[in-house]
């Protein structure tokens, strides 16, 4: 008897932690009254998330203010800058130490990170022989491009390299092809045979929805099945993780799939969406040439990104602190251009011995 | 002496096992019984005779058959790793056909599995619908308790067999799994425009919570007579005593109204049945005939208008942005590595290669 009350109890156990989650809940109801449109959270956990992120911002904090009045560099400044040439001499250098504390920080690596250390020592901030600062200059192109094109999404004050990096060489929650039968695969979506790599949303798939306009099967052309619809929640189940939000931030209660009552996240996620499709398609694609192997993942395909890869659980990434914004780094807020002219000798710089 | 077992008897008699009423063929019966102490604390302390059959064993060696492959499969799905099953086991699944199969019967590891689990389990429910039926008919029973069991089997036809075939499509049908199973009734709201609308699943709600009403009435009034022997029902019928009239006397000046002895077990039967037949019934409307029930509501006047509280979107929605055609499934390629292929991209080779999204756990960097 003993013994079935011992099993009953780890029973119990079992499904209370694999169903629950510890802490106490705080809801917010963001809609009309008896709609059910409530935010839940637990307010230990998100504050836990914005110390955390207020910590590492600690090392974000870029030297100097951007210039009110910028005139591009006088042409011969430097050699081979393809997509800053719209900076100042003063607002590009603030900008490579930017860089060095959003991306290479946890490197250690400083500029040597991304620029050629030649063989006696030097650094050559000319040559292109090194793939992450190939892969660097797209992803300022990138940033660029968001930040003009897809305000719709990121909003006036734009994101810069740390929104995402955060001090890191790689994002978090970037992801790659897999194929199902792979142990990562079983780690991380449970082995499930009708479940698809949601990721592929953010890359292949071209629609999502599923719910008919028609109250009637015989006035509907729409043959969703049930398995589409499954592939449907997931996606959206990862979405509401990467976001730190529940159903109910994007869609009304009842009808789901309703524009007219939505709250107007729903039409930011939309375009942040097809940004993600965008940038997935315009920039992580091509890269995939450009990285070494050991940055591809087991199908030999290059990361891609996702709305986690920049939200990481929250509603706006890091909570929308001010080092997370493009505001105050003109490199990224329009789109560059190359700087024009030859190389001027002083190109050739010694940073041994100086910390970047 | 002789005592009525119920909660107020602390007293587990013990005796040599009562066989029960003869029956016609009781060479059936598993003759060994026993007594329990801790089942005597919730009910009859004698445990047996066992009455297996035919029809029994036939039950359970389906029914066991098909809950052993159902867990094959599951652990198949893991690799066979016996710590990920017991780990992952809430999230395994067995899957029915995908959607291009419609009712074609495909290879076991693309839907076969389901299609056989499925019948094993229809096959084993039946078998032990007839025992119960056969039973009860034995024992010269009423066969109450078959044909509420049937209204049972006839919402996991529904579910499994009628509407699938309806639809012309296994894939419609609900996988074998703890929480697949859970998430198939979320995507099935979900596509049908949210099932709260649907008025058979109102009713079945009704009487869902109903039936636990009724329970809950039913079992307070008899507790609360058991010391006039309430709990003695038959009895209280035949030869009305202090119990039965004490607690239909209670719900008339409470409510103004009493069941009777006998009927209240007709309306809790109903309540019970009737929570399933209704079910059964609006599942099996959704996607023959109405494909969203938000809208069917709408047209008529089940939904109201709500105002608007939020703003408009910044900036605002431009013509044709927020129309977007029907899930399509994904294409079997992958373009990025398409695009890599072209590119003259060389797949790296057999050698394990240490994959950086390894290192990062998904949800722990999402906290």
């Amino acid at each position: 008897m003993k013994k079935i009350g011992l099993t009953l109890l780890a029973t119990g156990t079992m499904m209370v932690v694999a169903g629950c989650e510890p802490g106490l809940k705080d809801s917010a109801d963001l809609g009309f009254r008896g709609t059910g449109m409530q935010q839940v959270a637990i307010p230990g956990i998100v504050a836990d998330s914005m110390a955390a992120i207020q910590a590492r911002a600690a090392s974000a904090n870029v030297a100097g203010q951007p210039s009110e009045e910028m005139e591009p560099a006088p042409p011969g400044t430097w050699e081979n800058v393809q997509v800053l040439g719209h900076l100042s001499e003063a607002e590009f250098n603030r900008f490579m130490l930017a860089m060095t504390l959003w991306v290479a920080q946890g490197t250690g690596q400083g500029c040597n990170y991304c620029h050629v250390v030649e063989e006696d020592g030097n650094v050559n901030f000319v040559r292109d022989d090194i793939y992450t600062k190939n892969v660097s200059r797209d992803m300022i192109r990138m940033t660029q491009d968001l930040n003009v094109n897809w305000s719709a999404h990121v909003g006036e004050a734009g994101v810069n390299c740390w929104t995402c990096h955060q001090g890191q060489a790689l994002p978090t929650n970037y992801w790659f092809y897999t194929a199902g039968d792979q142990r990562r695969d079983i780690e991380r979506y449970y082995v499930n045979e009708g479940r698809r790599q949601t990721e592929r949303y953010y890359l292949d798939q071209e629609g999502i929805r599923v719910i008919s306009d028609e109250a009637l099967r015989g006035d509907s052309d729409n043959r969703s099945s049930i398995a589409d619809t499954r592939h449907l929640y997931w996606v959206m189940m990862e979405m509401s993780e990467a976001l730190g939000v529940n159903c109910t931030y994007c869609h009304t209660s009842a009808r789901f799939s309703d524009w007219e009552e939505s709250p107007p996240a729903r039409v930011t996620a939309l375009r942040g969406v097809r940004m993600v499709r965008a940038l997935n398609t315009e920039y992580m694609v091509p890269l995939q040439s450009v990285w070494p192997d050991n940055r591809l993942g087991s199908l030999g395909d290059g990361p891609k990104i996702q709305c986690s890869t920049c939200h990481i659980g929250a509603n706006q990434p890091q909570y929308g602190i001010p080092q997370s914004k493009g505001e105050g780094h003109p490199a990224v807020r329009q789109i560059g251009f190359p700087h024009g002219g030859s190389a001027g000798a002083a190109m050739m710089m010694d940073f041994m011995g100086e910390a970047p | 002496m002789i005592e009525y077992q119920n909660l107020f008897t602390q007293v587990q008699v013990r005796h040599a096992p009562d066989p029960g009423v003869g029956i016609s063929d009781p060479e059936n019966r598993i003759p060994d019984s026993g007594f329990s102490y801790w089942l005597g604390k919730i009910g009859d302390s004698q445990v047996g005779p066992v009455y297996l059959g035919w029809l029994g064993v036939l039950a359970l060696l389906t029914g066991g058959l098909s809950i052993f492959l159902m867990g094959m499969v599951m652990l198949a799905s893991v690799g066979w790793d016996p710590v990920q099953f017991v780990r992952l086991l809430p999230w395994l699944s067995v899957e029915p056909p995908s959607p291009e199969w419609g009712l074609r019967i495909p290879p076991l590891n693309e839907g076969g599995w389901w299609l056989w689990c499925g019948f094993l389990l229809t096959l084993s429910i039946f078998l032990w619908w007839t025992r119960m039926y056969r039973r009860a008919r034995a024992l010269g029973m009423g066969t109450h308790v078959a044909w509420s069991f049937a209204a049972a089997i006839w919402l996991y036809l529904v579910l499994g067999f009628i509407r699938p075939i309806l639809m012309g499509t296994w894939s419609e049908a609900v996988p074998f799994g703890l929480f697949p199973h859970l998430d198939w009734t979320a995507a099935f709201s979900i596509r049908y425009g949210n099932l709260f609308y649907n008025p058979f699943h109102m009713l079945s709600i009704a009487f869902l919570y109903g039936s636990a009403l009724l329970f809950a009435m039913h079992a307070a009034t008899i507790l609360a007579v058991a010391k006039a022997g309430g709990e003695r029902e038959i009895d209280q019928i035949t030869d009305r005593g202090t119990a039965a009239e004490r607690s239909q006397l209670f719900w008339r000046w409470t409510m103004g109204f009493n069941a009777t002895m006998e009927s209240i077990h007709r309306w809790a039967w109903w309540f019970a049945a009737l929570t399933v037949i209704t079910g059964g019934i609006g599942i099996v409307l959704t996607g023959t005939a109405v494909d969203n029930w938000y809208l069917w509501g709408q047209k008529h006047g089940l939904v109201p208008d709500y105002p608007q509280v939020w703003g408009d979107p910044v900036p605002a929605v431009t013509p044709g942005e927020l129309d977007a055609p029907w899930i399509t499934p994904p294409p079997m390629t992958n373009p990025g590595l398409e695009t890599s292929l072209r590119d003259g991209f060389v797949l790296p080779g057999g050698d394990i290669v240490v994959s950086f999204a390894d290192a990062v756990d998904l949800k722990e960097v999402a906290r």
